[in-house]
Protein backbone atom coordinates (compact mmCIF):
# COMPACT_ATOMS: atom_id res chain seq x y z
CA UNK A 1 0.00 0.00 0.00
CA UNK A 2 2.70 2.48 1.04
CA UNK A 3 4.96 1.41 -1.80
CA UNK A 4 2.35 2.30 -4.29
CA UNK A 5 2.06 5.72 -3.13
CA UNK A 6 5.76 6.22 -2.97
CA UNK A 7 6.23 5.26 -6.68
CA UNK A 8 3.50 7.75 -7.42
CA UNK A 9 4.61 10.39 -5.44
CA UNK A 10 8.12 10.05 -7.05
CA UNK A 11 6.65 10.04 -10.75
CA UNK A 12 4.65 12.95 -10.06
CA UNK A 13 7.77 15.25 -8.88
CA UNK A 14 10.14 13.49 -11.52
CA UNK A 15 6.98 14.82 -14.01
CA UNK A 16 7.26 18.45 -12.28
CA UNK A 17 10.41 19.16 -12.23
CA UNK A 18 10.91 18.16 -15.79
CA UNK A 19 8.85 20.92 -17.02
CA UNK A 20 11.66 22.70 -15.25
CA UNK A 21 14.44 21.92 -15.99
CA UNK A 22 13.73 21.31 -19.83
CA UNK A 23 14.80 23.59 -21.83
CA UNK A 24 12.71 26.09 -22.95
CA UNK A 25 11.48 26.51 -26.67
CA UNK A 26 13.59 28.69 -28.69
CA UNK A 27 12.13 28.73 -31.65
CA UNK A 28 9.51 30.87 -32.66
CA UNK A 29 6.09 30.04 -34.54
CA UNK A 30 5.55 31.52 -37.39
CA UNK A 31 2.17 31.64 -39.09
CA UNK A 32 1.61 30.84 -42.57
CA UNK A 33 1.98 34.02 -44.93
CA UNK A 34 -1.26 33.21 -46.36
CA UNK A 35 -3.04 34.09 -43.15
CA UNK A 36 -0.40 36.82 -41.93
CA UNK A 37 -1.81 38.45 -45.37
CA UNK A 38 -5.67 37.92 -44.39
CA UNK A 39 -4.88 39.91 -41.28
CA UNK A 40 -3.01 42.41 -43.10
CA UNK A 41 -6.10 43.05 -45.06
CA UNK A 42 -8.63 42.62 -42.24
CA UNK A 43 -9.14 46.23 -40.60
CA UNK A 44 -10.25 44.57 -37.82
CA UNK A 45 -6.66 45.57 -35.68
CA UNK A 46 -7.63 49.52 -35.86
CA UNK A 47 -9.14 50.52 -32.67
CA UNK A 48 -10.16 54.22 -32.97
CA UNK A 49 -9.02 56.50 -29.69
CA UNK A 50 -12.53 57.07 -28.70
CA UNK A 51 -12.80 53.62 -28.23
CA UNK A 52 -9.14 52.93 -26.12
CA UNK A 53 -10.17 56.85 -24.64
CA UNK A 54 -13.35 54.97 -23.16
CA UNK A 55 -11.19 51.98 -21.77
CA UNK A 56 -9.01 53.58 -20.26
CA UNK A 57 -11.29 55.57 -18.56
CA UNK A 58 -13.30 52.79 -17.65
CA UNK A 59 -9.72 51.30 -16.30
CA UNK A 60 -10.68 47.88 -18.22
CA UNK A 61 -8.20 45.73 -16.61
CA UNK A 62 -7.79 43.56 -19.85
CA UNK A 63 -6.32 46.92 -21.66
CA UNK A 64 -2.72 46.80 -22.41
CA UNK A 65 -1.22 49.40 -24.28
CA UNK A 66 2.11 49.30 -25.32
CA UNK A 67 3.94 52.62 -26.59
CA UNK A 68 6.63 51.99 -29.31
CA UNK A 69 7.61 55.33 -29.87
CA UNK A 70 11.31 56.15 -27.95
CA UNK A 71 11.68 56.62 -24.53
CA UNK A 72 12.68 60.11 -24.12
CA UNK A 73 8.95 61.37 -25.70
CA UNK A 74 7.28 58.11 -23.71
CA UNK A 75 8.83 60.46 -20.61
CA UNK A 76 7.21 63.85 -21.73
CA UNK A 77 3.81 62.16 -22.16
CA UNK A 78 2.58 58.73 -22.10
CA UNK A 79 -1.43 57.64 -22.32
CA UNK A 80 -1.67 56.22 -18.43
CA UNK A 81 -0.84 53.13 -17.83
CA UNK A 82 1.39 52.37 -21.33
CA UNK A 83 4.24 50.73 -20.91
CA UNK A 84 7.37 51.57 -23.46
CA UNK A 85 8.49 48.87 -25.78
CA UNK A 86 10.80 50.12 -27.95
CA UNK A 87 10.55 48.05 -31.52
CA UNK A 88 14.18 47.29 -30.91
CA UNK A 89 12.84 45.08 -28.13
CA UNK A 90 9.99 43.65 -29.55
CA UNK A 91 11.57 39.81 -29.98
CA UNK A 92 13.91 40.05 -27.08
CA UNK A 93 12.43 38.33 -23.87
CA UNK A 94 11.38 40.66 -22.31
CA UNK A 95 9.21 41.81 -25.21
CA UNK A 96 7.29 38.19 -26.36
CA UNK A 97 6.53 37.65 -22.19
CA UNK A 98 4.90 41.53 -22.61
CA UNK A 99 2.95 40.96 -25.59
CA UNK A 100 2.59 36.81 -24.93
CA UNK A 101 0.59 37.93 -21.73
CA UNK A 102 -2.92 36.00 -22.17
CA UNK A 103 -6.12 37.61 -21.39
CA UNK A 104 -5.10 40.88 -22.33
CA UNK A 105 -5.77 42.94 -25.39
CA UNK A 106 -2.46 44.58 -26.42
CA UNK A 107 -2.94 47.78 -28.39
CA UNK A 108 0.50 49.49 -30.01
CA UNK A 109 0.48 53.27 -30.41
CA UNK A 110 3.38 56.00 -31.76
CA UNK A 111 3.18 59.26 -32.89
CA UNK A 112 1.50 58.07 -36.35
CA UNK A 113 0.72 54.64 -37.24
CA UNK A 114 3.84 54.11 -39.09
CA UNK A 115 6.20 52.21 -36.36
CA UNK A 116 2.97 50.52 -34.98
CA UNK A 117 1.87 49.20 -37.98
CA UNK A 118 5.07 47.39 -38.32
CA UNK A 119 5.59 46.38 -35.00
CA UNK A 120 1.93 44.65 -35.50
CA UNK A 121 3.20 43.08 -38.51
CA UNK A 122 6.40 41.49 -36.77
CA UNK A 123 4.34 40.62 -33.25
CA UNK A 124 1.66 38.65 -35.48
CA UNK A 125 3.95 36.58 -37.75
CA UNK A 126 4.66 35.66 -35.09
CA UNK A 127 1.69 34.43 -33.02
CA UNK A 128 0.81 36.97 -31.04
CA UNK A 129 -2.80 37.52 -30.00
CA UNK A 130 -5.48 40.19 -29.51
CA UNK A 131 -2.92 42.38 -31.05
CA UNK A 132 -4.13 46.11 -31.96
CA UNK A 133 -3.55 49.46 -33.29
CA UNK A 134 -4.36 52.65 -32.29
CA UNK A 135 -5.59 54.24 -34.96
CA UNK A 136 -3.08 57.42 -35.58
CA UNK A 137 -1.16 57.17 -32.93
CA UNK A 138 -0.31 59.87 -30.60
CA UNK A 139 -0.85 62.81 -32.96
CA UNK A 140 -4.66 61.58 -33.51
CA UNK A 141 -4.91 61.35 -29.79
CA UNK A 142 -4.44 64.93 -29.22
CA UNK A 143 -5.80 66.15 -32.20
CA UNK A 144 -9.17 64.44 -31.45
CA UNK A 145 -9.19 63.93 -27.40
CA UNK A 146 -6.92 66.91 -26.35
CA UNK A 147 -8.03 69.57 -28.76
CA UNK A 148 -11.92 69.09 -29.09
CA UNK A 149 -13.50 70.44 -32.04
CA UNK A 150 -16.26 72.47 -32.24
CA UNK A 151 -19.03 70.82 -33.57
CA UNK A 152 -20.11 72.01 -37.05
CA UNK A 153 -23.39 73.17 -38.39
CA UNK A 154 -26.15 71.16 -37.30
CA UNK A 155 -24.38 68.43 -35.33
CA UNK A 156 -26.20 65.11 -34.85
CA UNK A 157 -27.00 63.90 -31.22
CA UNK A 158 -24.40 61.17 -31.35
CA UNK A 159 -22.16 63.51 -32.79
CA UNK A 160 -23.10 65.78 -29.64
CA UNK A 161 -22.25 62.71 -26.91
CA UNK A 162 -19.29 62.11 -28.55
CA UNK A 163 -18.11 65.45 -28.38
CA UNK A 164 -19.03 65.67 -24.64
CA UNK A 165 -17.33 62.28 -24.23
CA UNK A 166 -14.29 64.17 -25.28
CA UNK A 167 -14.66 66.85 -23.30
CA UNK A 168 -14.94 64.44 -20.19
CA UNK A 169 -12.14 62.95 -21.41
CA UNK A 170 -9.88 65.84 -21.98
CA UNK A 171 -10.69 66.73 -18.11
CA UNK A 172 -9.96 63.68 -17.45
CA UNK A 173 -6.38 63.60 -19.03
CA UNK A 174 -5.63 67.25 -18.18
CA UNK A 175 -7.69 68.60 -15.35
CA UNK A 176 -9.99 71.45 -15.69
CA UNK A 177 -9.91 73.57 -18.50
CA UNK A 178 -12.10 75.48 -20.71
CA UNK A 179 -13.86 72.62 -22.97
CA UNK A 180 -14.09 73.16 -26.50
CA UNK A 181 -17.20 75.35 -27.02
CA UNK A 182 -19.78 73.50 -28.41
CA UNK A 183 -22.34 76.35 -29.39
CA UNK A 184 -25.32 74.55 -30.03
CA UNK A 185 -25.31 72.70 -27.20
CA UNK A 186 -26.66 72.92 -23.60
CA UNK A 187 -25.69 69.80 -22.12
CA UNK A 188 -21.45 70.44 -22.52
CA UNK A 189 -20.48 70.51 -19.10
CA UNK A 190 -22.59 67.57 -18.08
CA UNK A 191 -19.96 65.24 -17.24
CA UNK A 192 -20.78 61.68 -19.71
CA UNK A 193 -21.46 58.78 -17.20
CA UNK A 194 -18.70 56.16 -17.76
CA UNK A 195 -20.99 52.96 -17.77
CA UNK A 196 -18.44 50.55 -16.21
CA UNK A 197 -18.73 46.68 -17.58
CA UNK A 198 -17.00 43.60 -17.13
CA UNK A 199 -14.49 42.73 -19.23
CA UNK A 200 -15.58 40.40 -21.94
CA UNK A 201 -14.65 37.05 -21.41
CA UNK A 202 -13.15 35.67 -24.86
CA UNK A 203 -14.78 32.41 -24.63
CA UNK A 204 -17.02 33.43 -21.89
CA UNK A 205 -17.07 30.40 -19.41
CA UNK A 206 -16.37 30.82 -15.46
CA UNK A 207 -18.52 29.13 -13.37
CA UNK B 1 -7.23 -6.33 -6.72
CA UNK B 2 -9.65 -6.87 -3.95
CA UNK B 3 -13.19 -7.76 -4.90
CA UNK B 4 -15.61 -4.79 -4.90
CA UNK B 5 -18.00 -5.22 -2.71
CA UNK B 6 -21.21 -3.30 -4.64
CA UNK B 7 -23.07 -2.40 -1.54
CA UNK B 8 -22.84 1.10 -2.46
CA UNK B 9 -20.16 2.07 -0.20
CA UNK B 10 -17.40 1.31 -2.66
CA UNK B 11 -15.07 4.44 -3.48
CA UNK B 12 -12.76 5.01 -6.42
CA UNK B 13 -9.26 5.60 -4.61
CA UNK B 14 -9.35 9.70 -4.12
CA UNK B 15 -6.33 9.43 -5.33
CA UNK B 16 -7.66 8.15 -8.91
CA UNK B 17 -10.44 9.74 -8.37
CA UNK B 18 -8.52 13.09 -8.69
CA UNK B 19 -6.70 12.04 -11.78
CA UNK B 20 -9.69 11.43 -13.38
CA UNK B 21 -11.00 14.75 -12.64
CA UNK B 22 -8.12 16.76 -13.35
CA UNK B 23 -7.69 14.53 -16.87
CA UNK B 24 -11.77 15.57 -17.60
CA UNK B 25 -10.68 19.01 -16.85
CA UNK B 26 -7.51 18.93 -18.49
CA UNK B 27 -9.56 17.33 -22.09
CA UNK B 28 -12.23 20.63 -20.82
CA UNK B 29 -9.41 23.37 -21.68
CA UNK B 30 -8.31 21.28 -24.70
CA UNK B 31 -11.25 21.01 -26.68
CA UNK B 32 -12.96 24.30 -25.80
CA UNK B 33 -10.67 26.45 -24.03
CA UNK B 34 -12.62 26.72 -21.00
CA UNK B 35 -12.40 25.04 -16.86
CA UNK B 36 -15.77 22.90 -15.92
CA UNK B 37 -18.54 24.76 -13.88
CA UNK B 38 -21.37 24.16 -12.03
CA UNK B 39 -22.59 27.70 -10.84
CA UNK B 40 -22.98 29.16 -13.87
CA UNK B 41 -26.12 27.23 -15.44
CA UNK B 42 -27.41 28.47 -11.94
CA UNK B 43 -26.81 31.95 -12.69
CA UNK B 44 -27.86 31.28 -16.50
CA UNK B 45 -31.52 29.19 -15.73
CA UNK B 46 -32.29 32.24 -13.06
CA UNK B 47 -31.63 34.70 -16.03
CA UNK B 48 -33.78 32.89 -18.56
CA UNK B 49 -36.67 32.40 -16.25
CA UNK B 50 -36.44 36.14 -15.33
CA UNK B 51 -35.97 36.80 -19.09
CA UNK B 52 -39.67 34.58 -19.75
CA UNK B 53 -41.66 36.47 -16.84
CA UNK B 54 -40.40 40.01 -16.74
CA UNK B 55 -37.96 40.84 -20.41
CA UNK B 56 -38.26 44.47 -19.31
CA UNK B 57 -36.56 44.11 -15.94
CA UNK B 58 -33.88 42.26 -17.29
CA UNK B 59 -32.91 45.13 -20.08
CA UNK B 60 -33.02 47.40 -16.58
CA UNK B 61 -30.94 45.25 -14.37
CA UNK B 62 -27.14 46.01 -14.84
CA UNK B 63 -26.30 42.39 -13.90
CA UNK B 64 -29.00 39.84 -15.59
CA UNK B 65 -28.49 42.49 -18.96
CA UNK B 66 -24.36 41.11 -18.74
CA UNK B 67 -25.46 37.62 -20.17
CA UNK B 68 -29.89 37.88 -21.00
CA UNK B 69 -31.73 39.80 -22.83
CA UNK B 70 -31.82 41.07 -26.25
CA UNK B 71 -30.35 38.35 -28.46
CA UNK B 72 -28.65 36.51 -25.76
CA UNK B 73 -29.78 33.16 -25.43
CA UNK B 74 -29.00 31.94 -21.76
CA UNK B 75 -30.28 28.54 -21.74
CA UNK B 76 -28.56 27.25 -24.62
CA UNK B 77 -25.32 28.21 -22.88
CA UNK B 78 -22.39 24.90 -23.23
CA UNK B 79 -22.35 25.07 -19.19
CA UNK B 80 -26.09 24.55 -19.11
CA UNK B 81 -25.25 21.45 -20.98
CA UNK B 82 -22.32 20.64 -19.00
CA UNK B 83 -24.41 20.40 -16.02
CA UNK B 84 -27.24 18.61 -17.75
CA UNK B 85 -23.82 15.95 -17.82
CA UNK B 86 -22.88 15.99 -14.87
CA UNK B 87 -26.39 15.00 -13.74
CA UNK B 88 -25.98 12.35 -16.23
CA UNK B 89 -22.34 11.14 -14.82
CA UNK B 90 -23.69 11.09 -11.63
CA UNK B 91 -26.52 8.99 -11.89
CA UNK B 92 -24.29 6.45 -13.84
CA UNK B 93 -21.92 6.30 -11.46
CA UNK B 94 -24.53 5.76 -9.29
CA UNK B 95 -26.12 2.78 -10.87
CA UNK B 96 -22.42 1.21 -11.30
CA UNK B 97 -21.56 1.52 -7.92
CA UNK B 98 -25.11 1.00 -6.51
CA UNK B 99 -25.81 4.38 -4.84
CA UNK B 100 -29.28 4.83 -6.06
CA UNK B 101 -31.82 5.68 -3.34
CA UNK B 102 -33.87 8.31 -2.73
CA UNK B 103 -33.51 9.54 1.03
CA UNK B 104 -31.98 12.65 3.07
CA UNK B 105 -28.59 11.78 4.55
CA UNK B 106 -27.83 13.33 7.89
CA UNK B 107 -26.06 12.09 10.95
CA UNK B 108 -27.99 10.59 13.29
CA UNK B 109 -28.14 13.50 16.15
CA UNK B 110 -30.33 15.70 13.69
CA UNK B 111 -33.46 15.57 12.32
CA UNK B 112 -34.22 15.53 8.93
CA UNK B 113 -36.09 18.87 8.88
CA UNK B 114 -33.44 20.09 10.52
CA UNK B 115 -30.49 18.57 7.76
CA UNK B 116 -33.12 19.87 4.91
CA UNK B 117 -33.58 23.19 6.49
CA UNK B 118 -29.15 23.69 6.80
CA UNK B 119 -29.46 22.59 2.78
CA UNK B 120 -31.92 24.94 2.17
CA UNK B 121 -29.51 28.14 3.80
CA UNK B 122 -26.49 26.60 2.23
CA UNK B 123 -27.50 26.50 -0.91
CA UNK B 124 -28.97 29.79 -0.49
CA UNK B 125 -25.45 31.44 1.01
CA UNK B 126 -23.72 29.67 -1.43
CA UNK B 127 -25.11 30.58 -4.42
CA UNK B 128 -25.30 34.31 -3.19
CA UNK B 129 -21.38 33.96 -2.77
CA UNK B 130 -20.47 32.18 -6.35
CA UNK B 131 -22.09 35.40 -8.04
CA UNK B 132 -19.42 37.81 -6.28
CA UNK B 133 -16.98 35.58 -7.14
CA UNK B 134 -17.88 35.00 -10.09
CA UNK B 135 -17.93 31.03 -9.58
CA UNK B 136 -17.97 28.09 -7.26
CA UNK B 137 -15.89 25.54 -6.12
CA UNK B 138 -15.29 24.36 -9.83
CA UNK B 139 -15.47 27.32 -11.84
CA UNK B 140 -13.74 29.51 -9.83
CA UNK B 141 -11.47 27.60 -7.67
CA UNK B 142 -10.32 24.39 -9.20
CA UNK B 143 -10.37 25.56 -13.04
CA UNK B 144 -8.81 28.91 -12.08
CA UNK B 145 -5.75 26.33 -9.92
CA UNK B 146 -5.33 24.57 -13.03
CA UNK B 147 -4.54 27.63 -15.66
CA UNK B 148 -2.78 29.19 -12.34
CA UNK B 149 -4.99 32.15 -12.16
CA UNK B 150 -5.04 34.43 -9.14
CA UNK B 151 -8.02 35.07 -8.64
CA UNK B 152 -8.62 31.45 -8.58
CA UNK B 153 -6.26 30.87 -5.65
CA UNK B 154 -7.45 33.15 -3.47
CA UNK B 155 -10.97 32.16 -3.99
CA UNK B 156 -9.98 28.56 -3.48
CA UNK B 157 -8.30 29.69 -0.29
CA UNK B 158 -11.26 31.73 1.15
CA UNK B 159 -13.46 29.01 0.90
CA UNK B 160 -11.62 26.49 2.54
CA UNK B 161 -9.92 28.64 4.84
CA UNK B 162 -13.59 30.14 6.22
CA UNK B 163 -15.52 26.42 5.84
CA UNK B 164 -12.48 25.42 8.24
CA UNK B 165 -13.91 27.68 11.05
CA UNK B 166 -17.31 27.75 10.37
CA UNK B 167 -17.72 24.33 10.40
CA UNK B 168 -16.65 23.97 14.05
CA UNK B 169 -19.41 26.58 14.58
CA UNK B 170 -22.09 24.00 12.89
CA UNK B 171 -19.96 20.67 14.42
CA UNK B 172 -23.16 19.23 16.13
CA UNK B 173 -24.75 19.15 12.52
CA UNK B 174 -22.13 16.85 11.78
CA UNK B 175 -20.30 14.79 14.84
CA UNK C 1 -4.31 19.62 -33.54
CA UNK C 2 -3.06 23.15 -31.69
CA UNK C 3 -5.83 23.20 -29.31
CA UNK C 4 -8.28 24.79 -27.72
CA UNK C 5 -9.69 23.43 -31.08
CA UNK C 6 -13.02 24.88 -30.68
CA UNK C 7 -11.79 28.47 -29.98
CA UNK C 8 -9.42 27.88 -32.72
CA UNK C 9 -11.84 26.92 -35.10
CA UNK C 10 -10.43 23.60 -35.80
CA UNK C 11 -14.07 22.14 -35.58
CA UNK C 12 -17.31 24.06 -35.91
CA UNK C 13 -18.82 25.42 -33.19
CA UNK C 14 -22.10 23.49 -33.44
CA UNK C 15 -20.10 20.68 -31.44
CA UNK C 16 -19.60 22.67 -28.47
CA UNK C 17 -22.65 21.58 -26.47
CA UNK C 18 -22.31 17.80 -27.00
CA UNK C 19 -18.52 17.95 -25.63
CA UNK C 20 -20.00 20.02 -23.02
CA UNK C 21 -22.50 16.79 -22.04
CA UNK C 22 -19.41 14.79 -22.29
CA UNK C 23 -17.15 16.57 -20.02
CA UNK C 24 -19.78 16.89 -17.73
CA UNK C 25 -20.53 13.23 -17.40
CA UNK C 26 -17.08 12.89 -16.42
CA UNK C 27 -16.53 15.21 -14.71
CA UNK C 28 -20.01 14.08 -12.82
CA UNK C 29 -18.89 10.42 -12.86
CA UNK C 30 -15.43 11.46 -11.37
CA UNK C 31 -17.38 13.41 -8.56
CA UNK C 32 -20.06 10.98 -7.63
CA UNK C 33 -17.34 7.74 -8.08
CA UNK C 34 -15.12 9.49 -5.50
CA UNK C 35 -17.84 9.61 -2.99
CA UNK C 36 -18.32 13.65 -3.61
CA UNK C 37 -22.44 12.73 -3.17
CA UNK C 38 -22.50 12.05 0.28
CA UNK C 39 -22.22 15.48 2.52
CA UNK C 40 -20.85 13.73 5.18
CA UNK C 41 -18.06 12.52 3.48
CA UNK C 42 -16.94 15.48 2.01
CA UNK C 43 -17.63 17.71 5.39
CA UNK C 44 -14.98 14.82 6.70
CA UNK C 45 -12.01 17.48 5.81
CA UNK C 46 -13.12 19.73 7.65
CA UNK C 47 -12.96 17.52 11.10
CA UNK C 48 -9.99 15.37 10.06
CA UNK C 49 -12.18 11.81 9.64
CA UNK C 50 -12.02 11.61 5.80
CA UNK C 51 -9.81 14.15 3.40
CA UNK C 52 -11.46 12.73 0.16
CA UNK C 53 -11.86 16.06 -1.19
CA UNK C 54 -8.72 17.29 -0.14
CA UNK C 55 -7.11 14.58 -2.56
CA UNK C 56 -9.34 14.66 -5.24
CA UNK C 57 -9.90 18.11 -5.73
CA UNK C 58 -5.61 19.20 -5.24
CA UNK C 59 -4.74 16.25 -7.33
CA UNK C 60 -7.24 16.81 -10.38
CA UNK C 61 -5.82 20.34 -9.87
CA UNK C 62 -1.92 19.60 -10.21
CA UNK C 63 -2.92 16.96 -12.76
CA UNK C 64 -4.59 19.74 -14.96
CA UNK C 65 -1.47 22.19 -14.82
CA UNK C 66 0.63 19.92 -15.35
CA UNK C 67 -0.80 18.54 -18.58
CA UNK C 68 -1.65 21.90 -19.48
CA UNK C 69 1.91 22.77 -19.60
CA UNK C 70 3.14 19.69 -20.90
CA UNK C 71 0.67 20.52 -23.99
CA UNK C 72 1.81 24.31 -23.96
CA UNK C 73 5.42 22.48 -24.11
CA UNK C 74 4.71 20.71 -27.11
CA UNK C 75 2.91 23.45 -28.63
CA UNK C 76 -0.72 21.36 -28.42
CA UNK C 77 -2.21 24.06 -27.13
CA UNK C 78 -2.39 27.73 -27.56
CA UNK C 79 -2.40 28.93 -23.65
CA UNK C 80 -3.27 32.64 -24.47
CA UNK C 81 -6.90 31.37 -26.08
CA UNK C 82 -7.85 29.69 -22.59
CA UNK C 83 -10.17 31.69 -20.32
CA UNK C 84 -8.39 32.89 -17.65
CA UNK C 85 -10.92 34.23 -14.53
CA UNK C 86 -10.44 37.79 -14.01
CA UNK C 87 -9.10 38.58 -10.92
CA UNK C 88 -11.31 40.77 -8.88
CA UNK C 89 -9.27 40.56 -5.51
CA UNK C 90 -12.08 42.18 -3.15
CA UNK C 91 -14.81 40.33 -4.36
CA UNK C 92 -13.12 36.92 -4.50
CA UNK C 93 -12.22 37.38 -0.85
CA UNK C 94 -15.50 38.22 0.55
CA UNK C 95 -17.06 35.68 -1.85
CA UNK C 96 -15.05 33.03 -1.14
CA UNK C 97 -16.02 33.70 2.69
CA UNK C 98 -19.50 34.03 1.82
CA UNK C 99 -19.12 30.05 -0.31
CA UNK C 100 -17.05 29.20 3.30
CA UNK C 101 -19.95 29.59 4.87
CA UNK C 102 -22.62 27.76 3.12
CA UNK C 103 -19.94 24.97 2.51
CA UNK C 104 -19.59 24.44 5.67
CA UNK C 105 -23.75 24.88 6.69
CA UNK C 106 -24.69 22.44 3.82
CA UNK C 107 -21.26 20.34 3.29
CA UNK C 108 -22.19 20.84 -0.54
CA UNK C 109 -20.69 22.88 -3.10
CA UNK C 110 -22.69 23.40 -5.96
CA UNK C 111 -21.10 20.69 -8.13
CA UNK C 112 -21.52 17.67 -5.67
CA UNK C 113 -25.43 18.57 -5.12
CA UNK C 114 -25.76 18.28 -8.48
CA UNK C 115 -24.14 14.62 -8.43
CA UNK C 116 -26.22 14.12 -4.38
CA UNK C 117 -29.30 15.04 -6.57
CA UNK C 118 -28.38 12.76 -9.50
CA UNK C 119 -28.11 9.47 -7.05
CA UNK C 120 -31.48 10.69 -5.11
CA UNK C 121 -30.21 12.76 -2.53
CA UNK C 122 -33.27 14.32 -1.07
CA UNK C 123 -30.67 17.23 0.80
CA UNK C 124 -28.54 17.85 -2.61
CA UNK C 125 -31.77 18.99 -4.52
CA UNK C 126 -32.80 21.53 -1.61
CA UNK C 127 -29.42 22.46 -1.60
CA UNK C 128 -29.52 23.34 -5.84
CA UNK C 129 -32.74 24.78 -5.06
CA UNK C 130 -31.55 26.94 -1.92
CA UNK C 131 -28.63 28.29 -5.22
CA UNK C 132 -31.26 29.51 -7.45
CA UNK C 133 -32.67 31.27 -4.78
CA UNK C 134 -29.10 32.90 -3.49
CA UNK C 135 -28.81 33.87 -7.19
CA UNK C 136 -31.78 35.94 -7.59
CA UNK C 137 -31.48 37.70 -4.42
CA UNK C 138 -27.60 38.55 -5.57
CA UNK C 139 -29.35 39.73 -8.96
CA UNK C 140 -32.03 41.79 -7.57
CA UNK C 141 -29.58 43.08 -5.12
CA UNK C 142 -26.53 43.73 -7.57
CA UNK C 143 -26.88 47.44 -7.87
CA UNK C 144 -26.10 47.12 -3.79
CA UNK C 145 -23.07 45.16 -4.16
CA UNK C 146 -22.25 46.31 -7.46
CA UNK C 147 -19.02 48.67 -6.31
CA UNK C 148 -18.21 45.49 -4.28
CA UNK C 149 -18.40 43.35 -7.10
CA UNK C 150 -16.16 45.68 -9.32
CA UNK C 151 -13.31 46.20 -6.95
CA UNK C 152 -10.05 45.08 -6.24
CA UNK C 153 -9.56 44.61 -9.98
CA UNK C 154 -6.41 43.39 -11.33
CA UNK C 155 -6.63 41.98 -14.72
CA UNK C 156 -6.23 38.43 -15.38
CA UNK C 157 -2.63 38.22 -13.80
CA UNK C 158 -1.38 34.31 -13.30
CA UNK C 159 -0.13 33.49 -9.64
CA UNK C 160 3.36 33.24 -10.61
CA UNK C 161 4.16 36.15 -11.91
CA UNK C 162 2.96 37.66 -8.32
CA UNK C 163 5.73 35.63 -6.78
CA UNK C 164 8.12 36.64 -10.05
CA UNK C 165 8.47 33.05 -10.84
CA UNK C 166 7.71 31.34 -13.76
CA UNK C 167 4.48 28.94 -14.59
CA UNK C 168 6.67 25.66 -14.46
CA UNK C 169 8.75 26.42 -10.95
CA UNK C 170 5.27 27.53 -9.23
CA UNK C 171 3.85 24.40 -10.69
CA UNK C 172 6.85 22.16 -9.04
CA UNK C 173 6.33 24.26 -5.68
CA UNK C 174 2.70 23.17 -5.88
CA UNK C 175 3.07 19.46 -6.43
CA UNK C 176 5.56 19.37 -3.59
CA UNK C 177 3.17 21.27 -1.66
CA UNK C 178 0.34 19.18 -2.53
CA UNK C 179 2.55 15.80 -1.56
CA UNK C 180 3.25 17.09 1.93
CA UNK C 181 -0.61 18.03 2.45
CA UNK C 182 -1.21 14.27 1.72
CA UNK C 183 0.77 12.91 3.88
CA UNK C 184 -0.16 15.13 6.54
CA UNK C 185 -3.83 14.68 5.62
CA UNK C 186 -3.55 10.79 5.92
CA UNK C 187 -1.18 11.03 9.06
CA UNK C 188 -4.22 13.73 10.54
CA UNK C 189 -6.61 10.96 9.33
CA UNK C 190 -5.39 7.59 11.30
CA UNK C 191 -5.49 9.38 14.37
CA UNK C 192 -8.68 11.15 14.42
CA UNK C 193 -11.79 8.73 15.54
CA UNK C 194 -13.48 6.97 12.79
CA UNK C 195 -16.75 8.80 12.28
CA UNK C 196 -19.37 6.31 11.26
CA UNK C 197 -21.90 7.45 8.04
Amino acid sequence: MERKYTILTILLVVLALGLVVLPKNKERKEIDPKVLLDGVVERSRYLSVDQVTHRIIENDPTLLLVDVRPADQFKTFALPGAINLHPDSLLSQSGTDLLGQPGKDKVLYGNSDLIAEKAWLVCTRYSVNRLYIMKGGMNEWFNTIIKVKPATGTPSTTDLDLISFRNAARQFFVGDGEPATVTTTPIQKEKVPVIRKAPSASTGGGC
Amino acid sequence: MKKINNDGTFYLNPYLGGVILGTVLLLSFYISGRGLGASGAVKNSVAATVNAVAPQHVERSAYYSQFAGGDKKPMSNWLVFEVLGVLAGAFLSGIIFNRLKIKVEHSPKITERRRLLFALGGGLIFGFGSQLARGCTSGAALSGMAVLSLGGYITMIAIFGTAFGAAWLFRKNWI
Amino acid sequence: MIGPIISSGIISSAWDNLFAILLGMGFGFALEASGFSSSRKIIGTFFGYDFVVVKVFFTAAIVASLGLLYLNYLGLIDYSLLYIQPTFLTSAIVGGVVMGIGFAMAGFCPGTSLCAAAVGRIDGLVFFGGMFIGVFLFSEAFPLFENLYYSGSQGSPMINSVFGISPELFTFILVLAAVGMFVGASWVQKKVKKVEY
